[in-house]
């Protein structure tokens, strides 16, 4: 089969073809910007909400474990952790760290006062509490 | 090859036993071939769904607007076939009788927009978006995915239009109006394909 | 080499291939924290570990990336880099921030250096990949800025080849995405969803644009095929790649509070997104097999060769095994993830880069090849380092398997950590392919420092 197959065209075709597709995906940013308020859980965001996310972000949290499925694959899921365990249980298991228990994975003490770990699990509650289509499966995480 | 051997001139010959030879450039052809697969993928995907409630997608699809959707069948037929009448112009060396065509092509694509978006100013008013249900999701995403190419076409075709109005294109120079003819029927096509499974079919 | 200033390339491929040791130093700590899970705690817990683990791939990466685009955009302008001084005083800079940061992790408690270093000002910190302090994000955008200033210019004043307008578009890319890093929203679902704008838009965006652009020069150099059949390629591939790659985007939209509709449009332009890595695999083969020369650099072709395979294979594949949201709900953040991250990261990019790095340092030493006891050496390291990450990515996809199974699917879901105790024979293998790896590394290095006389080229 005879054909022509230009340079030219070649380049045509990528430039109209990612403009093309990174418009189509400005669109559908656009309509899940509009759309978020409904599933990302933002009125429960308050102060404390705020407060403890900074801690979880400067504790580096995700180092180790997953929120939402994103992270290290070292520790459990904590996206759905307040549901699996409560509030006075993450509490209390992040003071009684680390276990030395040995051979075992062990997590720092990371020393927060109480109200850095008031406010860390306000944030796992919030968190909790985003529709994410039911994932994880189980409450396993 | 058994081509006569008193025949002397290449292009006799070629007229006697004319190799299949394919219209417009490979670039835009693999294109095309990507652009379909995303669609077909996405059909695939809607017949998947679909099976899963039956009842509930047809009911949605009862709410569709046909008589919109035939009218614009019609438009993108039109318009493809004006596209095809361009391209003969421009074979034969008639560039001004081709942008005639071209403006042809271009108002029916125009049409397709205009009567698009007054079918989906009708449906946002009546709360269709993408999270609204399954069929509303898939109607939407398809039919913009598409309308999208519809634009994108346009601006393709007024690409070739303003080439013929400057005689860039002749019987010696095709492949840029072959081209671009090529990725106008594929816009043709998919809608052809679009209409009846999400508006039509049962 | 053609042109004298190419030689600033060479600092920067050294520090890469530094960094790239440092990298699976703490690769073959994290491995063994998995089974030993008190090894070097407190002293180096395991996030800090992997931070500096994947910090380092990113940082010897950008290094691989800058020093290639100093060796090839003046080769491919035909004309000397505008300003060497400049690049040269970039690489000690990046190179100092980049020590910086990572001591920093290591000496510094995160918490302490995060409000040392401006967090609180503008929280940027504590991000999977994007966990550098505030001042070395800005500073990343500087010295960005610097090189791509640096290299434009080379290119404007110089032949604008397909490759260079690439390799360029991907560089600016990158930088430009770089820049939704310094935005954290509180609201969680937002901060997932534009930290992909970074992490996706990176890997699976304009990055391939930059490694399709370096193959494409070492394969132009290496076989003597005519370059307007491999640009013309190039372009073809890179659409594909962009054209499935952007919406693919969608596929990290599935459980993170984003509209459900995303799994639809994410399972559908992802499950598209193999074909560009098996167009550059079967482009690669193709070219080789069309050569019209017999370069002496053999091992370079291998890389070149082995980095299609492998980038298919890691990305293309693996992508494309958990990529449909059926699939993903059960897969989503196990150790499957990892397994495709490790071969997809080693596969595309790891490999590009060394790719050029073996076309290029032999030149920038003074010789079109190394000697033939060099190369085999080199060989062997490809030949050890692949398939060790292939038995990486077998065995935590073994282990990923288990795991979903245990933990998501079973009627009676067991809980993470019994799980971890249970595929812990998993770990335990993927520890020692960990270590071939490493073996393979050495060999690498040391195949810098064969001598040898200079194999003569061949014509085809």
């Amino acid at each position: 089969m005879s054909g022509t197959f230009t340079k030219a065209m070649a380049r045509n075709v990528f430039y109209g073809g990612t403009v093309f597709f990174f418009l189509l995906f400005i669109a559908l940013t656009f309509d899940t910007m509009q759309g978020l308020p409904k599933s990302d859980n933002r009125a429960a965001i308050t102060p404390a909400v705020a407060a403890g996310k900074h801690v979880w972000e400067t504790r580096n949290c995700l180092g180790c474990h997953t929120l939402l499925g994103e992270g290290a694959y070292y520790a459990p899921e904590l996206g759905n952790v307040y549901k699996r365990r409560g509030p006075e249980f993450i509490k209390a298991w992040i003071q009684s760290m680390p276990s030395n228990t040995p051979g075992r994975r062990q997590m720092p003490q990371f020393n927060l006062t109480d109200k850095e770990l008031d406010d860390l699990v306000e944030f796992l509650k919030y968190t909790s509490e985003i529709n994410t289509q039911n994932w994880p499966p189980n409450i396993e995480g | 090859m058994n081509t006569p051997a008193y025949t002397l001139d290449a292009r006799a010959a070629d007229a006697t036993a004319p190799t299949p030879h394919l219209p417009g450039d490979l670039a835009i052809w693999i294109f095309i071939l990507a652009e379909l697969l995303a669609f077909g993928v996405f059909l695939v995907a809607y017949a998947f769904a679909r099976s899963g409630d039956v009842a509930g997608f047809d009911a949605r699809q009862l709410g569709l607007d046909r008589d919109a959707g035939a009218i614009n069948t019609v438009l993108l037929l039109t318009s493809s076939f004006f596209v095809v009448r361009a391209t003969q112009a421009v074979a034969a060396g008639a560039c001004a009788r081709a942008s005639g065509w071209l403006v042809g092509a271009i108002g029916c694509g125009l049409g397709f927009v205009v009567i698009k978006v007054f079918e989906y100013a009708e449906k946002f008013g009546a709360g269709v978006t993408l999270s609204s249900s399954t069929f509303d999701m898939f109607y939407l995403s398809l039919t913009f995915f598409h309308f999208m190419h519809v634009l994108l076409g346009l601006v393709i075709l007024a690409a070739l239009w303003l080439g013929t109005r400057q005689r860039r294109y002749g019987p010696d120079n095709m492949n840029g109006i072959e081209s671009g003819a090529a990725y106008w029927h594929m816009v043709d096509l998919v809608w052809l394909i679009l209409f009846p499974l999400v508006y039509v079919m049962r | 080499m053609k042109y004298k200033s190419q030689a600033v390339a060479m600092p920067y491929f050294i520090a890469a291939i530094g960094l790239f040791v440092g990298q699976i130093l703490f690769g073959l700590v994290l491995g063994l924290q998995y089974v030993v899970g008190d090894f070097l705690f407190p002293s180096i817990p395991f996030n800090i570990a992997r931070m500096v683990h994947t910090n380092l791939l990113i940082v010897w990466l950008l290094f691989g990336f800058m020093g290639s685009a100093y060796y090839l955009v003046p080769e491919e302008a035909e004309t000397e880099l505008y300003s060497p001084k400049l690049a040269l005083g970039l690489f000690w800079i990046f190179l100092a921030a980049g020590a910086l940061t990572i001591l920093g992790y290591l000496f510094v408690d995160y918490n302490t250096l995060a409000s040392a270093t401006g967090n609180d000002i503008l929280a940027t910190m504590g991000r999977e990949f994007l966990e550098q302090p505030l001042l070395t994000k800005i500073g990343i955008v500087v010295v960005a800025l610097a090189f791509l200033f640096n290299i434009s210019m080379t290119m404007l004043k110089g032949r604008k080849t397909v490759i260079n307008i690439v390799l360029l578009l991907g560089l600016w890319g990158l930088a430009v995405f770089f820049l939704f890093s310094f935005y954290n929203p509180t609201n969680l679902v937002m901060d997932k969803f534009y930290w992909w704008w970074v992490v996706h838009l990176w890997v699976e965006g304009v990055w391939e644009l930059i490694m399709a652009a370096l193959l494409a020069f070492v394969l132009i150099k290496v076989t003597g095929v005519d370059r307007e059949v491999i640009e013309k390629w190039l372009y073809v591939i890179i659409t594909l790649a962009l054209v499935t790659g952007i919406i693919g985007t969608g596929h990290h939209y599935f459980w993170i509070g984003t509209p459900a509709y995303w799994q639809w449009w994410g399972s559908i332009f992802s499950a598209l997104e193999p074909i560009p890595f098996f167009a550059m695999t079967v482009f690669a083969f193709n070219m080789v097999n069309r050569r019209r020369r017999e370069h002496p650099n053999r091992a370079a072709v291998l890389w070149a060769l082995g980095t299609g395979v492998m980038a298919f294979l890691g990305a293309g594949v693996w992508g494309f095994l958990h990529t449909l949201a059926p699939v993903n709900y059960y897969t989503h953040g196990s150790q499957i993830t990892a397994a495709h991250g490790h071969m997809a990261f080693y596969g595309a990019y790891v490999m590009v880069v060394i790719t050029i790095m073996s076309y290029a340092m032999p030149i920038l030493r003074g010789r079109q090849a190394n000697s033939n006891k060099a190369q085999v050496i080199e060989m062997w390291s490809f030949w050890i380092m692949t398939i060790s990450m292939v038995f990486i990515t077998l065995f935590l996809t073994g282990a990923g398997i288990l795991q979903v199974w245990l933990q998501r699917v079973s009627e009676d879901p067991m809980p993470f950590m019994m799980v971890q105790d249970q595929i812990a024979l998993f770990y335990w293998m993927r520890l020692w392919s960990g270590v071939g790896f490493a073996v393979g590394l050495v060999l690498y290095v040391v195949s810098f420092f064969i001598k040898g006389k200079e194999p003569e080229a061949v014509a085809a």
